[in-house]
């Protein structure tokens, strides 16, 4: 009567934890599921900003920026000099 | 009703009914025990599945497709998101009896079709099937618009999310990159030798799902996708942008059909740039033509006098000549196995270097005849000609080198001068890097890694230098190549001009040429080769290699000397006397 009693608690909690485990292991998918969805939106976001990068980082642009923002110049040949190593 | 007497005619009546109630019985264990054999073995399978049907949904998970970089990390392919919008026909609708809500609706429509740009007569045309619960009302839309569409806050639009190959640099590195399919899979280009690692593995979710379909959020396995790898070229953008801007300009100015230029780091193989023009473009949707081949690779052509210094190698290697040994070119007129071979004016009599500085055809059969067929024909294998240089690239040819043994003797000696052969452009840049390597052959690249490249002795390190001497008298102010100088650095090269062939009678198209430069420089410690080739350009404004490829070779050899900072070893000393100050700015330091 005692082992039956004793099988019959330890039944109940088996069933409890499973239980238990069945809702924490819905959440944690969820939660993955959540930072999967903004990893990916993350990623897509670097995308956009890595094309804006390059488009920003072309050399036409930088040269451009630099003659008309800057008023920077490319040396003439008279303006160079010549290290002599 | 029977009457029953006894006891034992009691049981006698029972025990029929009691068989009959057995059989009974039996039939029905029977033909449940066939209905559990037919479900648990011939229908196992076709149930499971149903089953998983009804409660899980299986969701491929797509990997991100990896990005195509240059040697310096610039971007050259990448996948973007973008959208394509649906409308809920059912759903949807722009009508109200109250007027305030159609006057919010009104704008609502009116801000949607000018997101979308269409017009709203589109837009109800699309929508008036009600039936149809998934329009697509427009595709290729960017993130930016499709987060202003949704803050609309219209019932029944939706955005379906994909990933388009992008290509920030266009033209320029199109026949390098290459692009994909509708697909997602690489049909040119290194899209196409690398699709594997770029594509990834596709993972995989699986949700359970309610009788609803709503997703209920337990999943049953899941297996994260793998991102494809970054491919990293050996590419300069800025050396392949400058190469394709130069070879744009000829080509326009001279009005050729295309060009075609490689540039090589003599010193690793890597291919630093390689284009052509005319280009495409790969983020269009009408990918075809004839202007989708990578030339470079793909198109041969006689490569002419480009071939003259190797044959001049083997007779120097071979010790039969020296170079300063004296070739008699006569009036420049020369009759050999009843065919002329013509300079174009009479050189007399030159030296060995001067074949090559004024590039003289009939010096080039001369020196041939001293050597013997299986040593020109060992020699121009050894150089690379007739295979393939490795890279693996889509469409690449071999070009042509017949076998000498069946080689009649004017077919030796037109073999000297680059006739009755055909290369690739990227063959003669690599064959060039023997010239600057000491005679070592370089194995060409195109993709970044840490491989051992080995190269081929061809010839001897006097040989080579002895070469380099002769071949920078080509860009001498009384060479064929005056153009391809580079201010403060001494180059080295051969000019190419060579009719093109019929391809339908056969022979040459006598007022149609392949206008041809490769070169090396600086000649000191040579680092880079380039090799440029124009496509038939208008004849009345000039047709030569020097004229044409030179100027494309000395804009881009001047960059890319500037780029790495390479010492400059072309000033004369005077020069370099005046020059001595450090510039900074205008100011000394």
């Amino acid at each position: 009567m005692k082992l039956n009693l004793i099988l019959f608690v330890v039944l109940i909690i088996f069933a409890l934890t499973t239980v238990n485990f069945k809702h924490q292991t819905r959440s944690n998918y969820a939660e993955l599921d959540e930072e999967n969805k903004k990893t990916l939106d993350l990623k897509d976001q670097q995308t956009m900003l890595r094309i804006e990068e390059s488009s920003e980082s072309r050399i036409e642009k930088i040269e451009k920026t630099a003659k008309q923002k800057l008023n920077m110049q490319v040396p003439s040949k008279k303006e160079k000099r010549v290290i002599i190593r | 009703m029977i009457k029953i007497k006894s006891r034992k005619e009691y049981f006698e009546l029972s025990r029929a009914r009691r068989r009959t109630v057995l059989i009974l019985l039996l039939g029905m264990f029977i033909i449940l025990f066939a209905q559990t054999i037919k479900l648990a073995v011939f229908e196992k399978n076709k149930l499971q599945k149903e089953s998983r049907q009804r409660q899980h949904r299986e969701l491929d998970l797509y990997p991100y497709r990896g990005k195509i970089l240059d040697r310096n990390g610039s971007l050259l392919a990448e996948s973007t998101p973008i959208y394509s919008i649906i409308g809920d026909a059912a759903e949807i609708n722009f009508k109200s009896k109250d007027l305030n809500v159609q006057a919010k609706l009104d704008s609502q429509k009116k801000q949607l079709t000018s997101l979308l740009r269409m017009r709203p007569t589109d837009l109800d045309k699309k929508l008036k099937n009600k039936k149809r619960r998934a329009v697509r009302l427009k595709k290729n839309i960017s993130p930016d618009t499709k987060i202003k569409i949704m803050k609309l806050g219209i019932k029944g639009i939706s955005a379906n999310k994909i990933y388009k190959r992008f290509y920030p640099e266009n033209g320029p590195v199109a026949h390098v990159v290459g692009f994909t399919g509708s697909d997602g899979n690489g049909q040119e280009g290194i899209e196409r030798i690398m699709n594997k690692a770029l594509a990834g593995e596709k993972g995989k979710k699986i949700n359970l799902i309610a009788r609803d379909k709503r997703v209920v959020g337990e999943f049953q396995a899941i297996k994260l996708p793998k991102d494809g790898e970054d491919i990293r070229l050996t590419i300069d953008l800025r050396l392949q942008n400058e190469a394709y801007n130069a070879l744009q300009k000829t080509v326009e100015k001279h009005e050729a059909i295309s060009g075609s230029a490689v540039l090589l780091d003599a010193k690793t193989g890597e291919i630093l740039a390689m284009t052509n023009y005319p280009s495409f473009n790969p983020n269009g949707y009408n990918k075809v033509g004839k202007f989708i081949k990578n030339r470079a690779v793909t198109d041969v052509f006689e490569p002419g006098s480009t071939i003259k210094p190797i044959s001049l190698a083997v007779a120097l290697e071979k010790n039969i000549i020296t170079k300063d040994s004296l070739i008699d070119t006569g009036n420049g007129k020369y009759k050999y196995e009843g065919k002329w071979i013509e300079d174009h004016k009479a050189y007399g009599e030159i030296t060995v270097k001067d074949v090559i500085k004024v590039s003289s055809n009939i010096g080039s059969a001369k020196i041939s005849q001293k050597i013997s067929s299986i040593n020109l024909a060992t020699m121009l294998k050894k150089f690379g000609y007739g295979i393939k240089t490795g890279i693996n690239f889509p469409g690449e040819v071999r070009g042509t080198l017949r076998n000498h043994t069946k080689w009649k003797k004017i077919d030796h000696s037109r073999a000297s001068y680059g006739y009755g052969m055909s290369s690739t452009l990227i063959q003669t840049a690599q064959a060039y890097t023997v010239f600057a390597n000491e005679g070592k052959l370089k194995p060409i690249s195109l993709i970044k890694s840490n491989d051992l490249k080995i190269s081929k002795r061809v010839l001897s390190p006097e040989t080579s230098k002895a070469m380099l001497t002769i071949l920078e008298s080509v860009t001498d102010h009384d060479g064929t190549a005056p153009k391809a100088k580079v201010y403060g650095y001494r180059v080295a090269g051969k000019t190419g001009t060579t009719w093109k062939t019929d391809p339908v009678n056969g022979g040459y198209l006598r007022d149609k040429y392949m206008s041809s430069f490769v070169g090396l420089g600086p000649v000191t410690n040579p680092r880079f080769v380039m090799a440029v080739v124009i496509d038939e350009p208008l004849k009345k404004r000039g047709y030569s290699g020097g004229t044409l490829a030179g100027p494309v070779f000395s804009r881009v050899m001047a960059k890319a000397f500037e780029w790495y900072s390479l010492d400059a070893d072309g000033l004369e000393l005077e020069e370099m006397q005046n020059k001595k100050e450090v510039y900074a700015d205008k100011r000394k330091l």
